[in-house]
């Protein structure tokens, strides 16, 4: 099967998927209640509230409300948010930018550094590195991210003073354009090295937090891996061949090690985007996981039920890819069976 | 008959060579005192059952032990590669008999002693070896080709650039390509319009080189295969490939681990004729593993028998199976079933290999032999000729320092 068909046969079920997960959303948020707490206020009589209700078709049965929340989606309308006092279309892209500035840079670290780590440690079985580096993912796969973020901001924001909190500078802000909304590539369109050192260094303690316990699944994952890796027969079969040992591990080992790895980055994925919600509020990050966060906490349905048919559609597309790079890695599997 | 044809020139001699294990219940004297001679253009055949030290014995040709728990305990593998004809300086006459290579001039290397980078050096350019499945010994995740080409690529980049028509003098970022020693931002360099036309006829040249190798195994359409990876072959088809790569650069010794386990019978006849006929025009050695007595009495011109760590007994083939004299050599082809064996039970040698952790200074068939006496027990044997090409480590041959002298005359157990 052609590589094109493949991703386009996956691409058609997507829609499929995200009806089935679109219900799974409505059905459970509305289990928590009616979302019409947000409209009220304790001065209402009973006629405005019913008012109110029909206005937004609450009175009608629960099945017509969600076909009027698909058509809704399927014409851009994602409702209105009562957090950001905003239609949830309009705020979520600025938010989502956030977010993903976020995740992408530590997800970046946490693959590369994750993948390096991991080949060091299993290179070096049983001496120093590896045990180093055993203390170093351990701790990093079990330290809470709300635990060790807030750490992170007490000893470099609060007691030495040397790393700032939230996005960005304000002033600096001001100075440039935001047309993408991700500030590192906002600062590099405008050609300004303090606005880009300013988004760099906005996110270094929030993608550390939140890229430690990625990082050391990844490196754990890839340190066994390759462990198993350099017993098989033909890493000797490499060795006697007359290459370079780091021929052997790189090229032979750590390419095979890399097919189970890459599974478990693609599962680290949605460890990341649950981590943001936590690591968004310990350094007032504005993205997605901090409006999710007050969303919940009052009652904002809108945004709570696109963030999760948002979520749920990256997670399809993100597994996507995944599937395409282990078959690239492994001649064995074979798509579309 | 090899001898008198080589002048018995020795390729590789082994000299009291231990490897020791560290394990949790102590040091495992995996392979305890052994030595033999490999001549040139021979093949030796070393037998023996699973776990007596013949693999390990193989592997320490290319020092490729997993160093620990592996201990390299003492003595030498000496090793003397070809050297190019003098006569004909590697064209190949009358006197290399077409080879371009002689053996001789002594200048032995012990391969336990060099450093890394020289035995890297000699490593699948002067002893290559062939693993027990290629199936496990292939990398799974490149195609074939690619795997045959890292010989070329550590070993022959001249070559490889003449037959590119480059100079010879080429350097940089192409050199380093076609010697697989790739420094960051190479890969930027090699895309640059003069390199991308030269990297190209190093591909080529590489990929003439791999199909040539390829087809001396004779595999249908070399050049097609070359893009396959080794889950799309046979077992025969890898075990091919795995010859083709370990013949590449036409090493002077090749280490056979058992090279036919892994595959059906009938494609065993053809792997060995295979091996045989590479051989016999290439002038390699070649030390075969197995476990396979009658394999091993059909291909090789001397046999070594192996015993927990020991060789027993060595000699020609024709001596050894004509003449055992050790009792285990003698248990070992009464357990061979042949035409005339009657039904019913086979024979098979009482007790199991003995934990090899701290052996006592005795026999080591004690408690398995049927002829063992109090000399056997106290006394440690060691090889000793019986005539000039054929050794045993037996008090039934030599007599002990004490006790009483065993012999088959007399079953003791």
């Amino acid at each position: 099967m052609h590589l094109r068909d493949y991703i386009l046969r996956r691409l058609m079920v997507l829609p499929v998927l995200v009806i089935g997960v679109s219900i799974v959303v409505f059905t459970l948020t509305r289990v928590g209640g009616s979302p019409i707490g947000i409209y009220l206020s304790h001065e209402m009589t009973p006629d405005e509230v019913a008012e109110i209700e029909a206005r937004f078709n609450l009175d009608k049965p629960v099945w017509v409300q969600y076909i009027y929340w698909i058509r809704g989606i399927a014409m851009g309308d994602f409702g209105w948010s009562g957090v950001a006092a905003a239609p949830v279309a309009d705020v979520f892209p600025l938010k989502l930018a956030a977010t993903m500035e976020l995740a992408f840079a530590s997800g970046l670290v946490a693959l590369f550094l994750g993948i390096a780590l991991g080949t060091y440690a299993g290179a070096r079985r049983n001496r120093l590195p590896d045990h180093v580096t055993r203390i170093v993912a351990v701790s990093g796969a079990s330290l809470p991210q709300f635990w060790f973020g807030i750490l992170l901001l007490i000893i470099f924001w609060a007691e030495i003073g040397i790393a700032p909190i939230g996005r960005s500078d304000a002033t600096i802000f001001a100075s440039i354009a935001h047309p993408t909304g991700l500030y590192t590539v906002d600062a590099i369109l405008a050609g300004s090295p303090s606005a880009f050192w300013d988004a760099i260094w906005h996110l270094v303690l929030p993608s550390v937090t939140l890229g430690y316990g990625a990082t050391a699944i990844i490196a754990r994952m890839m340190r066994s891996a390759l462990v198993e890796e350099l017993q098989q027969d033909y890493v000797d079969a490499a060795r006697a061949k007359g290459l370079a040992e780091r021929i052997v591990l790189k090229r032979h080992a750590r390419r095979n090690a890399l097919v189970p790895t890459v599974t478990v980055i693609g599962l680290t994925f949605g460890f990341l985007l649950q981590g943001t919600i936590t690591v968004e509020i310990i350094f007032r990050w504005p993205g997605l996981g901090r409006w999710m966060a007050d969303s919940v906490l009052r009652g904002d349905q809108a945004t709570l039920m696109t963030y999760v048919l948002f979520t749920s559609v990256l997670f399809l597309v993100v597994n996507l890819i995944v599937d395409l790079v282990y078959a690239n890695l492994d001649r064995r599997v074979t798509l579309g069976k | 008959m090899l001898d008198a044809k080589h002048g018995g020139a020795t390729v590789a001699s082994v000299r009291d060579l231990k490897v020791h294990f560290q394990s949790k219940r102590g040091v495992v004297h995996a392979v305890d005192g052994v030595s033999f001679d490999i001549r040139d253009g021979e093949t030796l055949g070393l037998v023996g059952e699973t776990g007596c030290g013949k693999s390990v014995t193989g592997r320490s040709f290319l020092r490729l032990l997993p160093v620990p728990p592996g201990i390299l305990a003492g003595g030498s593998v000496m090793f003397s590669a070809h050297e190019v004809c003098t006569g004909c300086e590697g064209t190949g006459c009358e006197t290399c008999e077409g080879t371009g290579r002689k053996a001789g001039q002594d200048r032995s290397v012990n391969l336990l002693g060099i450093p890394s980078e020289d035995m890297r050096r000699i490593r699948g350019d002067r002893i290559a070896m062939i693993f027990q499945d290629p199936g496990k010994a292939l990398n799974p995740t490149l195609p074939v080709g690619a795997q045959i080409a890292e010989v070329f690529l550590q070993h022959r980049t001249d070559e490889l650039i003449a037959l590119a028509g480059l100079p010879a003098d080429t350097v940089g970022a192409v050199r380093r390509f076609a010697s697989q020693s790739p420094r960051l931002g190479d890969g930027w360099l090699l895309s640059l319009p003069g390199a991308r036309a030269q990297r190209r006829r190093v591909e080529e040249a590489l990929a003439t080189m791999v199909a040539g190798a390829l087809a001396e195994t004779q595999v249908p359409n070399p050049a097609k295969l070359m893009a396959r990876y080794p889950h799309e072959l046979s077992g025969g088809m890898r075990q091919r490939v795995m010859i083709a790569q370990a013949l590449a650069c036409n090493p002077d010794l090749l280490i056979a681990d058992e090279p036919t386990t892994a595959l059906d019978v009938t494609v065993e006849a053809r792997i060995l004729e295979l091996i045989r006929n590479l051989q016999q025009r290439r002038k390699t050695s070649v030390l075969y593993i197995s476990h396979d007595l009658s394999l091993v009495r059909r291909i090789s011109d001397r046999v070594a028998v192996m015993y927990a760590g020991r060789i027993v007994e060595i000699g020609t083939t024709t001596e050894v199976f004509a003449n055992p004299r050790h009792p285990y050599t003698r248990g070992l082809m009464a357990a061979v079933p042949g035409a005339d064996t009657p039904r019913g039970r086979l024979a098979a040698i009482r007790g199991t290999v003995p934990e090899l952790v701290d052996p006592p200074a005795a026999c080591r068939f004690c408690g398995r032999c049927p002829y063992e006496t109090s000399a056997c027990r106290n006394n440690d044997p060691f090889l000793e000729a019986i005539t000039p090409s054929h050794l045993v480590a037996c008090f039934i041959d030599h007599p002990a320092p004490s006790g009483e002298r065993p012999n088959y005359g007399r079953v003791t157990a």
